[in-house]
């Protein structure tokens, strides 16, 4: 029986033609999503790579000129100077790889800085700049693949779905299909599995092309990995506006309020439950702005007693040139000053800092709770997860680079303290960095998390659709 | 007769359960989304506020120092936000809230309040604008599409025919009817939201905005328009409701969600932007060496020093009735403001042909003509953005011209020049005005986004057109 309501509704989805508008929205969408994402992502790492070329042709450059003992350019810009190379010159670049996934989700790197330099300039004082994104661009989100994922899919299951059941009764099949054996629950889940089972293989089948068309090596562990995690969300997903659609059709109304109750179910877990959740979460756990840091970092910085030393040397390291004759200054001490100072500084802002990075870790946990209140928020949250593009990665990728600024300030500090001279070897020997990836448990469980706050609820509302079919009334 | 035929659509509407309950939400969704939006503009203009004036403060309380010590200890400058911002943050969140405003260096606003924020904002925020732009043509497309759909279905409309009704008079009856009940959800959510804003806030302030908030009114009052018109004339055209309804949500998820991001999709393609280390390296570069980097600092040293001496008619610097070092310093800043004035230049270029592609989407999609409009008027566009970013350059420049001069003609004591040893007296710091963003007229706002408004008319026009049109040539089975 189950067999023939399937073939039943075959031939009616093909009929219809439905199915092929579905299919040719997907293929559309879903290939100009992975396109985009995918260009996207390109444009980081070559980005990164032309950055990591910079450095290389940069400390290249400087090296030669120390190991053959050539004269700097200008004294006060030295090559020789461990404080001048640790801080300028010399910097290195920390950065955060995109994951084989990262195209499937552009998430927040588009906001945040995927690169940036380090040096032994205080925490307080690092400049992290992002790319130069047209700010329209940043508010408007872009169109990648968890776009049509979150957004879009759903739209069509709906329109796939909505008149399911209140349709047969409407046209007056129904009393003809359940005069034959079988059951109105059986009927209706036969016609939701079939349905669903149909757009969920599209779906996943036409991302996966799109996936393999763009070059993700599924040999790679992490790569097929990712792939069936962000299957996972997907098929349940789907799942899971598939058995609203069904609960709201047992609810026995006519196709045209089944329609608006749909869309207005969609209204709510896509667009106003999200904006109410990042509402409450940000009057409830507010984080103090950068501007507040700002103001006390300058006044940290006004008093100082060293300050003088500093702008000092700030003016002798810009400006070589006007140093009188005969009046060479101690660059060495200034620089030293220079450095002191600023790590004082820092003392000062350490625990503002941290309480900054509290409130936003607080922030985000509160998020992490009250996303299941969405299955959109769920799916999104859970889509940057795997693609690495979320703000947990970053901050994993932030306490990298923090670990090599360490390393980086640990090696020159003793240097510029000791007025050291470097040596060409010395070059060699300057700390590198390398991007550690997280452990991959946290993300496994992150979307485990997130799977049962998929099925919970699509289960719950299955249950109850089933109850109310019931007493489903079957005319009229 | 339109009159008759507005008030029976009205009553209907009005008398509808889900209607009821759908602008519920959306009266309840948009007294929340002022009221927040009020707190927020409170909460971030009384911290920059509080902000600007401690800077200034700490800039002043400097001690007696090498003015140019001072210049790079500097200050910096923060946005303010305008009143209408609480209806319309729009690029708010995402650009930079402060500069520093350092000597040689023209840096990056900095300090986005979206840096501050956790990833599910992204979803969209809840703001008035969000409601006015997605939620109510929603609630239009919602109550107006089976009002001729549903008509023909019942076989009214042919009843309603023979009667002698002209197509036009029903058109304006029943689009009048449609505003008549959103009206019903407008009027007293602005009169609440008003009255509230009134009685919280420093009225000089939001008077101030007066004319800003009546064109936005007006400007909104056109989009929800062309939705109503939009829904009629496709009720009236389409074969069943269930088909106007589907068309009509397909026009809705194209216009709120997939023209935006499309749009700016072409536009990062068509123009794209430069990688942010090439246009910091590239910058410096331009500083040291010039634009065409053949410049070398030495050579323009020179040139410089010729050209004072020849003014003032000595042979050697130490002869100069001023110290040469202010104007060694100013000469380094002029030079570096080509460098700056040229990359800063391309970049804003550059956003503005972004932006032009997103204006032609509107032909399109009607909400990428309100959006600009909306955010210009909330002084949230890019254009007013940039001006701020330009003032506060422009107010370095000042400082740092102020401070160079004071080394020039006062960094000399009996004919003798200090040379970098000169130490002011704290009175410097008093004498460069402490930093004030004025905000742009309307013409000059609006004056950006005249391609907006034309299409905005042009929509509603259309819409207009169209109902008549689309009412004059119903099929009546």
């Amino acid at each position: 029986m189950v067999v023939q309501i399937i073939k039943h509704e075959w031939r009616n989805l093909t009929a219809d033609r439905t199915l092929w508008w579905v299919t040719f929205i997907l293929v559309v969408t879903i290939g100009y999503g992975v396109y985009n994402g995918t260009s996207w992502i390109a444009f980081l790492e070559e980005s990164i790579e032309n950055a990591l070329q910079e450095e290389h042709d940069r400390l290249a450059k400087y090296q030669l000129i120390v190991a053959n003992d050539l004269p700097p350019e200008r004294r006060s810009r030295s090559p020789y100077s461990a404080r001048y190379m640790g801080r300028n010159f010399g910097v290195r670049y920390a950065y955060l790889p995109p994951t084989p996934l990262a195209s499937l989700s552009i998430g927040q790197s588009d906001l945040y800085a995927s690169y940036f330099k380090v040096s032994t300039r205080s925490t307080t004082r690092q400049k992290r700049h992002s790319e130069h994104e047209n700010p329209n661009h940043l508010l408007e989100r872009p169109f990648d693949l968890a776009f049509v994922t979150v957004y879009l899919f759903p739209l069509l299951i709906l329109a796939l779905s909505y008149n399911l059941i209140s349709s047969e009764r409407e046209q007056g099949t129904m009393a003809m299909v359940l005069s034959q054996p079988v059951s109105l629950r059986k009927f209706v889940v036969a016609k939701v599995g079939f349905r669903a089972f149909i757009t969920t293989v599209l779906v996943v089948g036409l991302s996966f092309l799109a996936f393999l068309l763009n070059g993700v090596n599924l040999l790679d562990a992490s790569a097929s990995k990712q792939l069936l995690m962000w299957i996972g969300i997907v098929v349940l997903y789907s799942a899971f506006w598939f058995s609203l659609a069904m609960a709201v059709n047992a609810l026995g109304q006519n196709s045209a309020t089944n329609a608006i109750i749909l869309a207005g179910m969609w209204l709510a877990f896509v667009v106003l439950v999200p904006s109410a959740v990042s509402l409450l979460v940000r009057t409830l756990y507010p984080v103090s702005t950068q501007v507040e840091f700002i103001v006390a970092r300058r006044e940290a910085t006004v008093d100082d007693r060293d300050r003088e030393a500093q702008t000092l040397s700030m003016y002798f390291e810009d400006h070589p040139e006007f140093v009188p004759e005969g009046q060479e200054p101690d660059f060495e001490r200034f620089d030293t000053l220079q450095y002191a100072a600023e790590m004082e500084v820092e003392q000062t802002m350490r625990p503002l800092l941290d309480q900054y990075r509290e409130q936003l870790l607080r922030q985000q946990a509160q998020v992490n709770r009250l996303r299941f209140l969405s299955p959109a928020i769920v799916t999104q949250e859970a889509l940057t997860e795997i693609a690495g593009t979320g703000l947990a990665r970053y901050n994993h990728f932030l306490s990298v680079a923090e670990t090599f600024h360490k390393e980086w300030r640990a090696y020159f500090e003793p240097k510029i303290f000791a007025f050291y001279k470097l040596t060409g070897k010395d070059y060699d020997e300057f700390p590198r960095y390398s991007y550690v990836e997280e452990p991959e448990g946290r993300v496994v469980d992150y979307v485990f998390n997130s799977l049962v706050g998929l099925i919970v609820p699509t289960l719950a509302i299955f249950a109850i659709g089933l109850l109310k079919l019931r007493r489903y009334p079957l005319s009229g | 007769m339109i009159r008759t035929i507005a008030y029976k659509e009205f009553l209907e509407m009005v008398r509808d359960g889900r209607a009821q309950w759908a602008a519920g939400i959306v009266i309840a969704l948009l007294l929340t989304a002022l009221a927040v939006g009020w707190r927020n503009y409170e909460e971030i203009n009384s911290e920059r506020q509080l902000a600007q004036s401690t800077v200034r403060e700490q800039w002043l309380r400097q001690p007696e120092q090498n003015p140019h010590s001072g210049v790079h200890f500097s200050t910096y400058a923060f946005k303010p936000r305008t009143f209408l911002s609480s209806i319309d943050p729009g690029l708010a969140p995402y650009v930079g809230a402060t500069v520093w405003l350092e000597a040689h260096l023209q840096n990056q606003m900095e300090a986005r309040p979206a840096d501050d924020a956790s990833a599910v904002q992204r979803f969209g925020q809840m703001t008035a604008a969000m409601v006015l732009q997605l939620l109510l043509p929603l609630l239009i497309i919602l109550v107006s599409f089976s009002v001729f759909a549903g008509e023909k279905e019942r076989g009214t409309l042919r009843q309603l025919i023979s009667l002698g009704v002209k197509p036009s008079h029903l058109a304006a009856g029943k689009a009048l009817g449609v505003a008549g009940a959103l009206a019903l959800v407008l009027v007293p959510a602005a009169v609440i939201g008003v009255l509230a804003l009134s009685l919280l806030t420093d009225l000089a302030a939001a008077r101030l905005d007066l004319g800003r908030m009546l064109l936005m009114g007006g400007f909104y009052l056109l989009y929800l328009g062309l939705f109503i018109g939009l829904s009629l004339a496709v009720s009236a055209k389409a074969r069943s409701s269930r088909l106007a309804l589907v068309g009509l949500l397909g026009f809705w998820v194209f216009n709120g969600l997939i023209a935006p991001r499309v749009t700016s999709d072409i536009a990062r393609t068509l123009y794209p932007n430069i990688p942010s280390f090439e246009f910091e390296g590239e910058l410096v570069k331009a500083q040291n060496y010039g634009l065409d980097g053949t410049s070398t600092y030495d050579e323009r040293r020179s040139k410089r020093e010729k050209e004072v001496l020849e003014q003032y008619g000595v042979e050697k610097t130490k002869d100069l009735p001023v110290n040469f070092y202010g104007i060694q310093l100013q000469m380094n800043e002029d030079f570096g403001y080509l460098a700056n004035d040229k990359f800063y230049g391309d970049l804003y270029e550059n956003f503005r042909r972004q932006n032009r592609v997103r204006d032609i989407g509107a032909v399109f999609a009607p909400l990428l003509a309100i959006r600009p409009l909306s955010m210009a008027l909330s002084g949230t566009d890019w254009y007013q953005h940039q001006d701020f970013a330009e003032r506060a350059e422009m107010h370095r420049r000042l400082t740092v011209k102020i401070i160079n001069d004071d080394i020039t003609f006062n960094g000399i004591v009996d004919g003798v020049s200090l040379s970098n040893q000169y130490v002011n007296g704290i009175d410097i710091w008093e004498r460069v005005p402490p930093f004030k963003y004025q905000v742009k007229p309307v013409s000059w706002v609006l004056g950006n986004h005249r391609w907006n408004l034309v299409i905005l008319l042009l929509w509603f026009a259309c819409a207009g057109v169209l109902l008549c049109w689309a009412t004059g040539r119903m099929e009546v089975e």
